[in-house]
Formats: C-alpha cells, structure tokens, sequence
C-alpha cells in the first residue's frame, strides 16, 4: 500500500482483486492454471417489467462460454 | 571453575539469531491460536503457534501469544508462521486483514497466498517490466494506476523470493 493514491480511483475490494490478480499471474505454470480460474467472475442479469422479463444480458459474455450448469432459472 | 563452566553453557544456550527478530531464550510457554484463511482454502484453522510475522500496511509487526486486540490492514507481502522451536513457514499473501482477538486469538484472511516455492521468478520479473512499462505510458489515470499496484506487488514478490 505504498502508493495509497489509488484511494482516488479505486474501492478497497478493487484494489485487494488487483493485488491478487497480480500474485495468481506470478505463480509457477502448474499452479498458475488453477488459480486463474479463482479469478473469473460472471454475471447475467435480466430486467422485469410489468411481470414480464427481458432479455438476459451476460456482463462477461466471452467467459460464459467456460461456465458450467447455471442454477434452475 | 564452575563459574566458567556455567558461563560457557549460558553462551551456549543463547542462540545468536536475533536478526531473525525471534525471541530465543526459554521454550515459549505461551501459544497464539491462529487461523490463516482463504476464500479457497483454510491454510491453518486454530492452530497454536508461537510467533506469526506479518507486513502491516502500518509496518512489519511480530505477533506473539496474548496480543493487545488489535485490527492491521495487510501489504502484499510475507507471512510467517513460526509453530514451535525454530522452524517456520513462509507465504506470500495478495493482502488482507490480520485480528488479534481478546482471549488470544489471531486470524488472518487474505485472498491469495501461496508458498514461496510456487512462485515463478522469471514470471515476476516480465510481469514487473510490463507493468512499469503501462505505468510510465500514456494509458488513463486509472490504467497507470493500477499497474503501479501491480508493480508494487511484483517488486515485493521479487524481494521475499530473493531473501529466501
């Protein structure tokens, strides 16, 4: 937290995802694939309206294609 | 004589490692219940040990059974598990929080750690060139902000490798 500037533009929680991202990408080949995978988030929201919903959208759409079976919608 | 004979077994006794920052006279008595923890994996779940070393955000701190309560924000930096005697444990920890607990309890929870021997010191040493070189570019604020983030973990990794 040498540069605690970062304070201007970033929450904490953005800040502690950057740091572990940093530390997974330096890690041994074997290990590194593994922990990659901890750091993928998705997320897929859909707007209602008048009890009728919209489309769904992916915020990460390139890595749905890796996520597994979604819960029962 | 028999002085002589004692002070030499008291030299004996002393260990000289105090650079080490470890306390070295009699087998401590008192033990801190640690719990070191990932969103992963639980690395030690109420494990009693002697001495953990951490990297403060407030400085480097040595913590001992029976700690003052207290609450310390993490640097990317080294974690130090001494169990007993002197044998200790290393990782490299991404940054969290470390509590001391009234009654003697110590937890750690950070988001990535891993041993020293998991890290790859040529894949510090190309992410940290890449990342200087993103911070002295002309990206956004934002960008040059966060690889100096990156910069300043990778220049940490590279010193808690060297001094292995």
């Amino acid at each position: 937290m040498s540069s605690a500037t970062w304070r201007n533009f970033f929450t904490y929680n953005k800040y502690a995802q950057i740091t572990a991202r940093a530390v997974r990408q330096s890690l041994k080949e074997s290990e590194r694939v593994v922990a990659e995978k901890r750091g993928t988030t998705a997320l897929k929201y859909q707007q209602w309206e008048n009890g009728v919903g919209g489309p769904q959208v992916h915020l990460n759409p390139e890595e749905v294609k890796s996520v597994g079976k979604s819960a029962a919608v | 004589m028999s002085v002589l004979r004692l002070l030499s077994s008291a030299a004996r006794r002393a260990p000289s490692t105090f650079a080490q920052q470890r306390r070295g006279y009699a087998e401590v008595a008192d033990k801190i219940s640690l719990s070191l923890v990932l969103p992963h994996q639980a690395i030690f779940t109420s494990k009693d040990v002697v001495q953990v070393n951490v990297a403060a955000a407030t400085g480097d701190m040595g913590i001992l059974a029976n700690h003052v309560p207290s609450i310390e924000a993490l640097r990317p930096g080294m974690i130090e598990v001494i169990e007993s005697g002197n044998a200790s444990k290393k990782w490299f920890a991404s940054g969290g929080f470390a509590t001391v607990h009234p009654g003697n309890k110590l937890t750690i929870n950070v988001i990535e750690a891993a041993p020293l021997e998991s890290f790859s010191s040529e894949a510090v040493r190309a992410n940290l060139q890449e990342a200087l070189k993103v911070a002295a570019g002309n990206g956004s604020e934002e960008d040059k902000m966060e690889a100096r983030i990156e910069a300043d973990v990778y220049e940490a990794l590279q010193h808690a490798l060297g001094s292995k």
